[in-house]
């Protein structure tokens, strides 16, 4: 039974080169299904159906309009909390495998709980100015 | 000639993979679309789909006929082909037909770091036959891709799925696929908070990026659902919301926004989008099953099973590679089962109810998950027993807040009047009703006034 010392984590760019091919593949995959409805479908026309579909009823203008705020604001605190999670990555991988009795392990939990910290502080802004409330 | 440098033994591998894995997961996809109407069917007493086989309407295939409607999405998948693909007028062409293109490929090309085999051990040169290149061998990881970042890859792709739900929504030009894809994209960015805050959860329980160590960490220690419960859970929820399954399809709702972001699609333009959706959730349980079911790994060592035995990751023989890529897909399998079954016996929440719990109960008990687990890393408690310890603790101590908590009475469920309608009238506005039924006739008055809510 070989038990062999495994060298895994190739770091070198060659090894994302079946992904290269996995896109390529999903690439032609998505391109094919709809030049092939399109050929091979039938296509007619008329007044009545080429109008925008509004439960039967006749399209009233455009839907490129303005819409409500809060999905903005969403996607703001969104990057936010995005970024610091990004951030926290390579503490993660790291962290658990630093000798924890040194002080430095210490300094680094505190400085991530401070870098955390400041987050719930923004979070707890977004909470009181109401960033949460939907209704 | 020499071979190329880029071919190795893991080149191969991983290329076969991909190339097996991909027909897999569209297979799957378009089975998990057979039994979910299957099961669906058995949920609500109905038969289902049970006429279409594989007979094609031959006589001499006469004998393929029926198999259980087996040949159901086989048959809706060539229909769909065949359909007219229609665009509305006011839409915008070039992104209306983009669009399903960029849906579909995060959902096909996320599974490639999953190391369905594990590791397979080769000779340390492979003369390839007819060829007659010598390339490296050594020791391949049986997945679509060796690389050290696959978590980041996982996260990266899953992200990437909001994109072309966002470019059908606003290219249809169409008032109710421009609402579903803004509710699907805030739903969706909204759960991959959490969702990254418990993957780097389990990240401090293993200490690597790599798909392949966090098996081996969950062989050697424990499954990574018995140490962090919690974690688990809300990955399960996000995986649900970033595929817009039930209970979170808040994306297409039927009765609010007839097929939300792809009410204007036809043909396979259409078919590319629930495609994805299985494909999704194929992906997704594929990698839970990765973070906290311990991959291909099953506790045989429990019934008397020794060292290195068939699914652990010292084997590396054939036959253990080919044991342990049949035991994550059927774990695999039995995710989607789930998922199946939680469409099916959950109601769907509500749009303000998916953003609150999302914003207001998920992301803050992920984020105590994350520095409990941090504290009691540098405390020295990472054993499985300590962990679990924890996570009952944080859910005793986050249900004791419940009552403390703030609550803005009313404001919630509150009723949005539609002032001057037959159910809000408007100040002293006397109401006319007239019931139909007789019934209803004698239950109400005929005419009165409503009582007014103030605010």
């Amino acid at each position: 039974m070989p038990t062999a010392p495994i060298t895994l984590a190739a770091t070198d760019l060659s090894s994302y080169l079946p992904i290269l091919i996995l896109v390529g593949m999903a690439v032609t995959f998505g391109v094919f299904n709809v030049v092939a409805s399109n050929l091979l479908g039938p296509s007619r026309t008329g007044k009545v159906k080429e109008k925008t579909y509004e439960s039967g009823m006749d399209t009233i203008g455009s839907a490129h309009k303005r819409f409500n705020v809060r999905f903005y604001i969403i996607a703001m605190v969104f990057l936010v909390f995005d970024i610091e999670i990004i951030f926290l990555y390579p503490w993660a991988v790291t962290f658990p495998n630093i000798d924890q009795s040194t002080p430095d392990a210490l300094l680094w939990l505190g400085r991530i709980l401070f870098f955390v910290f400041t987050t719930v502080v923004a979070y707890v802004y977004g909470v009181r100015k109401g960033v949460f409330r939907f209704d | 000639m020499d071979a190329p440098s880029f071919l190795t033994a893991q080149f191969i591998a991983s290329v076969v993979v991909i190339l097996i894995v991909v027909h897999m997961l569209l297979g799957a996809a378009g089975m998990s679309i057979y039994f979910e109407r299957k099961i669906s069917a058995y949920i609500q007493d109905r038969i289902g789909p049970n006429r279409v086989g594989f007979d094609f309407g031959q006589p001499w295939l006469s004998f393929l006929k029926g198999m259980w409607g087996l040949g159901q999405f086989l048959a809706d998948g060539l229909k769909m082909l065949l359909k007219e693909e229609y665009s509305p007028k006011g839409a915008d062409r070039a992104l209306f037909n983009l669009a399903p293109m960029v849906v579909v490929i995060p959902a096909l090309i996320g599974f490639a770091v999953i190391p369905w085999g594990g590791v397979l051990s080769l000779p340390e040169t492979i003369t390839l036959p007819l060829i007659g290149w010598t390339i490296p061998g050594g020791d391949v990881l049986i997945a679509g891709a060796n690389v050290n970042v696959g978590i980041i890859y996982i996260l990266a792709v899953a992200s990437l799925g909001v994109y072309g739900i966002v470019l059908a929504g606003w290219a249809s030009n169409n008032k109710y696929a421009f609402l579903g894809s803004l509710r699907a994209s805030a739903q969706m960015i909204s759960y991959e908070i959490p969702l990254g805050l418990s993957l780097l959860t389990a990240l401090l329980m293993v200490g690597s990026l790599m798909p392949e160590e966090m098996i081996r960490h969950q062989s050697s220690e424990a499954w990574l659902i018995l140490s962090q419960p919690l974690a688990a859970i809300i990955v399960f929820i996000c995986f649900l919301a970033e595929a817009n399954r039930t209970p979170f399809d808040n994306a297409e709702c039927e009765q609010e926004l007839v097929a939300g972001f792809h009410t204007e699609y036809s043909s396979m333009r259409f078919g590319l989008f629930p495609l994805s959706e299985y494909a999704h959730v194929a992906a997704g349980s594929a990698i839970f099953t990765l973070l906290f079911l311990g991959g291909y790994h099953l506790p045989l060592g429990l019934i008397g099973a020794g060292e290195g035995h068939l699914l652990s990751p010292e084997n590396t023989s054939i036959p253990a590679m080919l044991a342990k890529f049949h035991v994550f897909i059927f774990k695999t399998l039995a995710i989607i089962f789930l998922v199946i079954l939680v469409r099916w016996t959950i109601p769907r929440l509500r749009f303000d109810q998916v953003m609150q719990s999302a914003w207001n109960t998920v992301i803050p008990l992920a984020i105590v998950i994350v520095v409990v687990t941090a504290v009691m890393i540098h405390l020295g408690y990472r054993s499985t027993g300590a962990m679990l310890l924890a996570n009952a603790g944080i859910t005793v101590f986050a249900l004791g807040l419940l009552p403390i908590l703030p609550r803005r009475g009313g404001a919630n469920n509150r009723k949005v009047r539609l002032a001057g309608s037959r159910f809000s009238p408007l100040e002293g506005e006397t109401v006319r009703t007239s019931p139909v039924s007789a019934f209803a006739r004698e239950d109400r008055p005929v005419e009165s006034t409503l009582p007014v809510h103030s605010g």
